[in-house]
């Protein structure tokens, strides 16, 4: 050999290369174990391996794992596997031989326990999900109202004159609204006696709702009953335009989006002069109900957080004349209202384990009143402001703390040329201050636990209260769970009280709450029982609250019954239907109530059953829904007693059409209570008793059996595939 | 002679050196799925992933095996805990390639998975999603067969959900179909199947 000296360095690296090679894989540790759950199960299909290097493998049917490597000295092995915890551990590479792992089952997976105790919602991968987004809008009786939707959920009782929520014995003021945790100080719509009202947010701005019917959350407050908590949506999807034309009037929409931020808007203007024209009824309607309505969201992400500015206005306004027993020429009354609602909100993180929320909400109600000779006006001016915390110490323990402000100034003028009152305008200034803090214990994937307290002082009444809340949750099978939960709650009496009489107590009530819950395949079972304590509640001696009435704090009350609940997705291809029922007994003694007894808001026994069919060859989808509601109270005075007499029942049946002319097109119909029937929400008596004696009375009925809905929904948007039915 | 039998050597020794570890992981992964045990592929390609933390393909094929082992599984609680590790893997891959069709893709296909096992509950905000997705991604990169097929083949399902003549939508199909056999992979180990099944969909949808 003749080799020059290039050659040689080249042989030498050579030579070194073909040497370190195969002694790479000769030098070997051999890393082995076994990878089983807590009971010894082995877990198969396991990934194991030295963080930041190639060298690993995957777990066999008996849990083994066996590997080589070259690395040396300390190394982190990592066993992973979908719904344990992952698992690490640092050691020599020599020691890691003959391992036992033990995995943790990770509680945050979806079979995990939840607290499900009183509460409903309706999103795309909540837990506890009973109604899903769209159903708002299709179910057949909600005309597009997702107080309408929730009126279908066990809980609620059936009061058609009225259209607010009533849940489980509490009046509809007992139940608070919030828009990503702010709260909203006018939700409805304004109406008038016999004319229910709608929330006056479109649905199809949320894409998140969280029905509570007891027990909820200590970040909640200055609620008797419930909460109903809306999430507006965080991105929309693409730029589009809505059109909507409908028999009640028409709206637009548009939404913008840039690389970070987007905005919507839509305004709408709903007029029902055609309508009344082409069905009157029972009402003498001066000026038919209008409204306009303009809605606009602003949404911008940031590095760490999303930022969002929602702001509502509308002004409604109508004049009708109403039949009254005791006015042989009917009750004018005319209404004109406007409210404007802003929320600002900003959710973030602040390093590894911490979460800020903060937000706020300002309210601007103005309502103009007239009936007979009466002239009311009033302002409310409200804002709210919440900063919220939340610390993840880790998947198991979580705080949430923080701390909130409510601020109300109400001031009202009333006149009427023919009394000479002495105050003619009157007012309240209400500041509450809040704090709250909630911990959430998960133990297992089988068992957590939740325990809050929230303090508040009331500036008005200058009085503290403190509300401690806990729920706890146990699963008893796959599937099952069974949860338990407990409160206090206060709430401040309602405007209409505090603009007369600022020196009372806060109202209390004490939830208990026993759930059961079995879900599989797309079918879901709840069942709850629950007892309800009414403490301190409103009373006054007039037949309604004014200045000269005398007020106290002595009323009370309670309220208990059973609620099922039953959905199910499976049985009936193409068929999704679902049933509720409710219980209830409930009695009390509060405003001018004699006696304690069961109030006109309440009755026995409530039942709704709502069914969807979507029929591929018809591009259709059809629903229908049954409401049933018992009797409710009210007082003949023809006998002794005090809401000693009940109503027929209530009944209802509506269905509802969808059909897509295109993917962009709709037509939509609906009508509801199709087959007429003569439902009475209460009795008007007479003031004074006729020639025989007897009071008269007259039958209060909906100002209309039936309703017609007919709308045509237009989407333009750049790729073609957005629709309306969200919107519906 | 004998410098012509170093140099041989040398490149043969060069070569089989130049297959970097990464290059027999990302093989071996890709024989282990070819055998059938993708699962075990799947956590070969998270491993390669945490030891190669600037580059999108082995989080993007673990995200693409947990997404396509999703769309014949009924087990809700099995389907979400797969998803939500092809989500994880899928944002991995985001933040280390930005503006990557083939990662828009998966995230569509993701989508669809879950419009799949419940299009009443997922289908309304889902699907929007899914058509932006490939609206971008054509934007991006109108070549890819995987973005031209999957948005057609998108846009043809809802047309047939809506009760539309899709029959309009064959000659789109066909054309993406043809790019599979021009389009050039980017680099070694970047994304290149979906022809077969292209070729299966093109004859049971439009009898090519």
């Amino acid at each position: 050999m003749n080799l020059s000296r290039p050659h040689l360095i080249l042989a030498v690296i050579l030579t070194f290369l073909l040497t370190t090679i195969p002694y790479d894989t000769f030098a070997q540790t051999e890393i082995s174990g076994t990878v089983t759950q807590k009971n010894g199960t082995p877990i198969e299909g396991a990934n194991v391996y030295l963080d930041g290097t190639y060298d690993g493998g995957s777990t066999n049917a008996q849990g083994q794992f066996s590997f080589s490597t070259g690395e040396e000295g300390v190394q982190t092995l990592i066993v992973s596997y979908v719904t344990y915890e992952e698992f690490m551990m640092a050691a020599d590479v020599t020691q890691l031989n003959g391992l036992t792992v033990t995995l943790r089952e990770d509680v945050n997976s979806l079979d995990a326990v939840v607290l499900s105790a009183g509460t409903f919602e309706a999103g795309d991968n909540s837990k506890v999900s009973v109604l899903k987004p769209l159903d708002v809008v299709t179910t057949a009786s909600a005309l597009g109202d997702f107080v309408g939707a929730l009126q279908t959920l066990p809980g609620t009782t059936t009061v058609a004159e009225d259209g607010r929520l009533f849940v489980r014995g509490g009046d509809a003021g007992e139940t608070q609204i919030f828009i990503d945790g702010i709260r909203v100080f006018t939700p409805y719509t304004p109406s008038t006696n016999n004319i229910p009202t709608r929330g006056r947010y479109s649905p199809f701005l949320f894409d998140g709702i969280t029905f509570s019917t007891g027990g909820y959350s200590a970040e909640y407050g200055q609620a008797l009953s419930s909460v109903l908590l809306l999430n507006t949506i965080d991105e929309p999807t693409q730029e589009k335009t809505d059109i909507a034309i409908m028999s009640v009037g028409g709206s637009i929409g548009n939404t913008q989006k840039w690389e970070k931020s987007s905005l919507s808007f839509n305004t709408s203007y709903i007029n029902l002069a055609p309508y009344i024209a082409a069905f009157p009824d029972r009402n003498d309607w001066e000026k038919p109900f209008q409204a306009f309505a303009g809605e606009t969201v602003f949404r911008r992400k940031f590095d760490k957080g999303l930022f969002k500015m929602y702001a509502a206005f509308d002004a409604t306004n109508f004049e009708l004349t109403q039949e009254d027993i005791n006015i042989p020429e009917g009750v004018n009354f005319k209404l004109n209202n406007k409210n404007l609602y802003t929320n600002t909100s900003y959710s973030g993180t602040l390093g590894d384990s911490w979460k800020i929320q903060a937000g706020g909400s300002f309210t601007h109600s103005n309502n103009k009143v007239g009936f007979l000779d009466n002239e009311i006006d009033n302002i409310e001016n409200s804002a709210h402001f919440k900063l919220k915390f939340r610390k993840r110490f880790s998947n198991r323990v979580k705080l949430n703390f923080g701390a909130e402000q409510f601020l109300t100034d109400f001031n009202e003028s009333f006149d009427n040329p023919f009394i000479d009152t002495s105050i003619d305008s009157y007012g309240f200034n209400n500041n509450i201050t809040a704090v709250f803090s909630e911990a959430d214990l998960i133990f297992s994937r089988k068992f957590a636990m939740k325990v809050g307290l929230r303090a508040e002082h009331s500036q008005l009444f200058d009085k503290f209260t403190i509300s401690p809340r806990a729920s706890v949750a146990y699963k008893t099978g796959k599937g099952s769970q069974v949860s338990l939960a407990y409160g206090d709650f206060y709430q401040q009496p309602l405007n209409d009280i505090l603009k007369f009489q600022q020196d009372l107590d806060p109202q209390k009530t004490q939830h208990y709450i026993l759930n059961y819950q079995y879900s599989k395949n797309n079918r879901i079972f709840r069942a709850e029982a629950y007892r309800k304590e009414y403490k301190s509640l409103v009373m006054f001696d007039t037949q309604d609250p004014f200045f000269d009435s005398n007020f106290t704090n002595d009323g009370d009350g309670y309220a208990q019954g059973l609620d099922f609940f039953f959905r199910d997705n499976e049985s009936i291809k193409n068929v999704d239907y679902w049933i509720s029922y409710s219980y209830l007994d409930s009695e009390r003694k509060y405003r001018n109530y004699p006696i304690s007894t069961t109030p006109s808001f309440a009755n026995s026994h409530n039942l709704s059953v709502v069914g969807k069919w979507f029929i591929t060859d018809w591009k259709s989808q059809v629903g229908v829904s049954y409401q049933y509601g018992s009797g409710r109270a009210f007082t003949n005075p023809n006998d002794q007693g005090f809401l000693q007499d009940k109503t027929k029942g209530f009944n209802s049946v509506s269905f509802n059409w969808a059909y897509l002319i295109s993917q962009q097109k709709i037509l939509y119909f609906s009508v509801n209570n199709a087959f007429g029937f003569n439902n009475i929400n209460g009795y008007q008596y007479a003031n004074t008793p006729n020639t025989m004696g007897n009071f008269n009375r007259r039958a209060l009925r909906p100002a209309a059996d039936q309703f017609f809905f007919v709308g045509f929904f237009w989407t333009i948007s750049e790729d073609g595939t957005d629709n309306q039915l969200d919107t519906l | 002679m004998k410098q012509l039998f170093i140099i041989a050597i040398t490149l043969i020794s060069f070569t089989g050196f130049s297959q970097s570890k990464f290059e027999k992981g990302m093989t071996k992964g890709f024989e282990l799925w070819q055998e059938g045990k993708q699962w075990e592929a799947a956590n070969l390609f998270e491993r390669i992933s945490q030891a190669e933390p600037d580059n999108w393909l082995p989080p993007f094929y673990v995200a693409q095996i947990n997404v396509l082992y999703s769309f014949n599984e009924k087990d809700e609680t099995k389907l979400t805990a797969q998803l939500k590790k092809a989500q994880d893997f899928i944002n991995d891959a985001k933040a280390i390639s930005k503006d990557n069709a083939e990662i828009l893709v998966i995230q569509a296909q993701l989508y669809t998975a879950w419009i799949v096992f419940d299009g009443a509950k997922y289908g309304m905000t889902y699907s929007q999603k899914v058509a932006q997705l490939y609206s971008e991604a054509h934007k991006l990169d109108p070549s890819n067969p995987r973005v031209a097929f999957g948005k057609v083949e998108w846009d043809m399902g809802t047309a047939r959900f809506f009760g539309q003549d899709t029959s309009s939508f064959c000659e789109d199909l066909k054309k993406a179909a043809a790019l599979y056999e021009t389009y050039e992979p980017k680099g070694p180990f970047h994304p290149k199947g979906g022809g077969d099944y292209a070729k299966q969909a093109l004859a049971e949808n439009c009898g090519e």
